[in-house]
């Protein structure tokens, strides 16, 4: 089948195409056509102002499978990747079991020949997540683990936390830690200021994450390796992360998607939607995250795609489980941003960047290449509602909403999607 | 005007100040109607409220009901402890299963911030928030500047400290709403720890010293310790406590000028206050439980006028 992209941006510096305006002809799953003139074709994508780059990467995502398939499942949450925009998802190791034996990884891994939005798996670093002991590292490596985290529990014991970064030195692989310090946080359900001081519940201070990430950077300085903070929100994680990679250490970040957008001010009458960790912070984190982007301190932006079933949402604040679901909601968090930051920036962050990260195959827009491409249209608006929401979940405070910014089609695996 | 801007009454914070003023106005009403011989008015005969307590209550749950009974009310009481809140009924199961039974208004009282407006969100009925967690506790600000306004006529300008407990407790952060939306200054006092950090982004002074606050303020309004709101240990003992922050006799003697002393009860004789100050003259505490009954009758009655409730 002949797949014709007409008149779309290409955004890829790695492509000499970049920033220019081209038809792309795709055959089987190859780019073999790009340029100005209008190859014959049995499907013609349109649009009004079409862009396309390479398939979309998300490095933070939650699916409950296996244990909680009832909030998503490999099917569903790879089906929600896809209509976002993404090729490929890197999933936390918080299921049950959690993903610490190459069992585990094959179950996640097996099924990505069919899949058009591919599987990563990020293992477990110590055993059931409880932060313990080390998982087998090197052996979860070599079964194709790209990365090690206790996903969205902080590594806690300082101890673990360098043997970690010792042990992972072998082959130089990556852990991931999303820092926060439970104590500080204890008992906290939002972040801790004005609103959550008129609201009565109990704050997260930014101080919680910034103590861990001083912590974590301390420690790598000691060992060596390599370490992604995941989900930052503060200026002030970005200016002690700024600091380190001056004096030379490896660490990179990321932020969710909706902390660009959303702050604590959506806490006001308690709709637990807006219950996430790392909490929803101030206009001035805003502006500080969104500078980072600029400057590029932080390298990846992710989905944080946590879904939770009604019964873990429709509940009194304090009861409520964290967590939105994000996958199909990065592009429209990212067009409320895109009039300060250019699409060939944002769109680095969850292309390039995160697969540099985690050392994956980042393939050009080029003739002759595997098509691992994902259209969209910033302009364009869509329904995000029952029928649109491909995910289990519908904990997203977007949903219901007419939003801008559409993924158009992704392209990946020999095979297509094309959204209406 | 004489209906109130909200359905529900979730915090001081969604009331303007019309509506303060006119629940004032009627509280006076109610005030002068409770001290006659025949205390009782048909205003709510057919209306059932409702009151629906998630955490122990004496004086607020005795204070509504009092109210509700003399406004002519239906009244069913329920109590978490024999709920099926424990065989792991949703709150929301649980209210909808007492609406079924055709209740008009939910007098709730809940250890969660929001649970009202939760409730308010999702279910038909008129909510009155009678405490959640240490968000918001509005009929009792509403009685505590009533009694301050009796006493002075108006609260422009007036100093206002607050003493105690400021973490856990939802009088001082519907005090600090109702009277700066009064037209009074507001002051917090009580170990740092028991502080919020960003109290004063919400327009009050901070003070540490006990004795400094007594000597900027005009009313002293001292909170109970919420030890049981405490999930971590925020001070060392209640002896250092009632040596450092607690108010008693010698202290206000030894300020050259005269506090009115307040307290939402129940209190801690000896730890916030000493008992030669909650049963002196300058103490309204009893005065604020008889007031508490009127208020909660205006409340009840300007509710039931609300749309949602025809």
């Amino acid at each position: 089948m002949r797949i014709l992209i007409r008149d779309a941006e290409i955004l890829d510096s790695t492509s000499k195409h970049h920033l220019k305006r081209k038809n792309i002809l795709i055959e089987n799953g190859v780019i073999t056509f790009i340029g100005s003139r209008i190859p014959k074709a049995d499907k013609v994508i349109k649009g009004k102002d079409l862009k396309a780059s390479k398939g979309w990467f998300d490095m933070f995502a939650w699916f409950g499978d296996p244990g909680f398939e009832v909030k998503e499942d490999l099917e569903s949450g790879t089906n929600a990747a896809a209509h976002g925009g993404f090729t490929g998802v890197a999933l936390l190791p918080n299921t049950k079991p959690v993903i610490q034996t190459k069992n585990d990884i094959s179950y996640l891994l097996s099924g990505n020949p069919g899949r058009i939005t591919e599987v990563f798996a990020v293992a477990s670093v110590t055993e059931n997540n409880l932060g313990e002991d080390l998982t087998e590292m090197i052996d979860l490596h070599t079964a194709g683990a790209v990365a090690f985290s206790d996903g969205l529990k902080p590594i806690w014991l300082t101890d673990i936390m360098l043997r970690s970064l010792q042990y992972l030195k072998k082959f130089d692989g990556l852990l991931i830690n999303k820092p926060e310090d439970l104590r500080l946080n204890m008992f906290g359900v939002m972040h801790e200021g004005k609103t959550s001081t008129g609201l009565g519940m109990k704050g997260m201070p930014r101080l919680a994450e910034e103590v861990m990430i001083a912590r974590d950077l301390q420690l790598l300085a000691y060992t060596g390796g390599k370490i992604h903070l995941a989900n930052i929100s503060t200026p002030n994680a970005l200016n002690m992360i700024r600091k380190a990679r001056k004096n030379g250490l490896r660490v990179t970040c990321d932020v969710a998607a909706h902390q660009f957008v959303l702050d604590d001010t959506r806490l006001h009458d308690f709709d637990t939607h807006y219950k996430v960790n790392p909490p929803l912070r101030e206009q001035a984190d805003i502006q500080a995250l969104i500078a980072g982007l600029k400057d590029g301190t932080i390298d990846a932006i992710v989905s944080s795609h946590q879904p939770q079933d009604e019964e873990c949402k429709k509940l009194e604040f304090d009861y409520a489980s964290f967590g939105m679901t994000g996958l199909q909601t990065v592009l429209p968090y990212m067009q409320g941003i895109s009039g300060k930051i250019g699409w060939d920036t944002l769109i680095e962050k969850v292309t390039s960047n995160p697969r540099k990260i985690l050392n994956l195959e980042d393939i050009p827009v080029q003739k002759g290449n595997k098509a691992n491409i994902t259209i969209f249209d910033p302009e364009d608006t869509w329904l995000f509602d029952e029928k649109t929401n491909m995910s289990k979940s519908g904990n997203s405070p977007l949903l219901g909403k007419e939003l801008k910014g559409k993924v158009v089609a992704v392209f990946n695996n020999k095979k297509h999607l094309i959204i209406g | 005007m004489s209906q109130l801007s909200v359905r529900h009454l979730l915090g001081i914070k969604e009331l303007t100040i019309d509506d303060i003023e006119l629940i004032f106005e009627t509280a006076s009403n109610f005030k002068e109607i409770i001290n006659r011989p025949i205390k009782k008015v048909p205003s709510l005969r057919d209306i059932t409220i409702a009151n629906v307590f998630f955490e122990s209550s004496t004086r607020t749950r005795l204070s509504f009901e009092l109210a509700e009974k003399r406004l002519s009310a239906d009244v069913i009481n329920f109590s978490s402890s024999t709920s099926s809140v424990k065989k792991g009924e949703t709150l929301l199961d649980t209210v909808n299963n007492i609406l079924a039974m055709k209740v008009d208004m939910v007098v709730i009282r809940h250890s969660s911030p929001g649970a009202p407006h939760f409730l308010a969100r999702h279910i038909k009925a008129n909510i009155v928030n009678a405490g959640d967690g240490t968000h918001e506790h509005p009929t009792q600000a509403l009685l505590d500047t009533f009694s301050m306004r009796l006493h002075f006529g108006s609260l422009k300008g007036l100093k206002v400290a607050i003493i105690g407990d400021i973490m856990h407790s939802r009088v001082a952060i519907s005090n600090i709403f109702a009277l700066q939306k009064l037209g009074a200054e507001v002051m917090v006092c009580g170990p740092n720890t028991l502080i919020p950090i960003h109290i004063s982004e919400l327009g009050v002074k901070v003070e540490l010293e006990v004795r400094k606050a007594l000597e900027w303020c005009d009313v002293a309004n001292i909170l109970r310790i919420q030890l049981e709101r405490q999930q971590i240990k925020y001070f060392p003992s209640l002896r250092e406590y009632a040596l450092y922050y607690g108010v008693n006799k010698q202290l206000l003697d030894s300020i050259k000028k005269e506090i009115l002393i307040m307290h939402p009860g129940p209190i801690n004789r000896g730890v916030e206050i000493s008992s030669d100050v909650a049963d002196s003259d300058h103490s309204i505490i009893l005065e604020q439980v008889e007031n508490g009954v009127a208020i909660r009758m205006a409340v009840l009655y300007l509710l039931a006028d609300s749309p949602l409730a025809n």
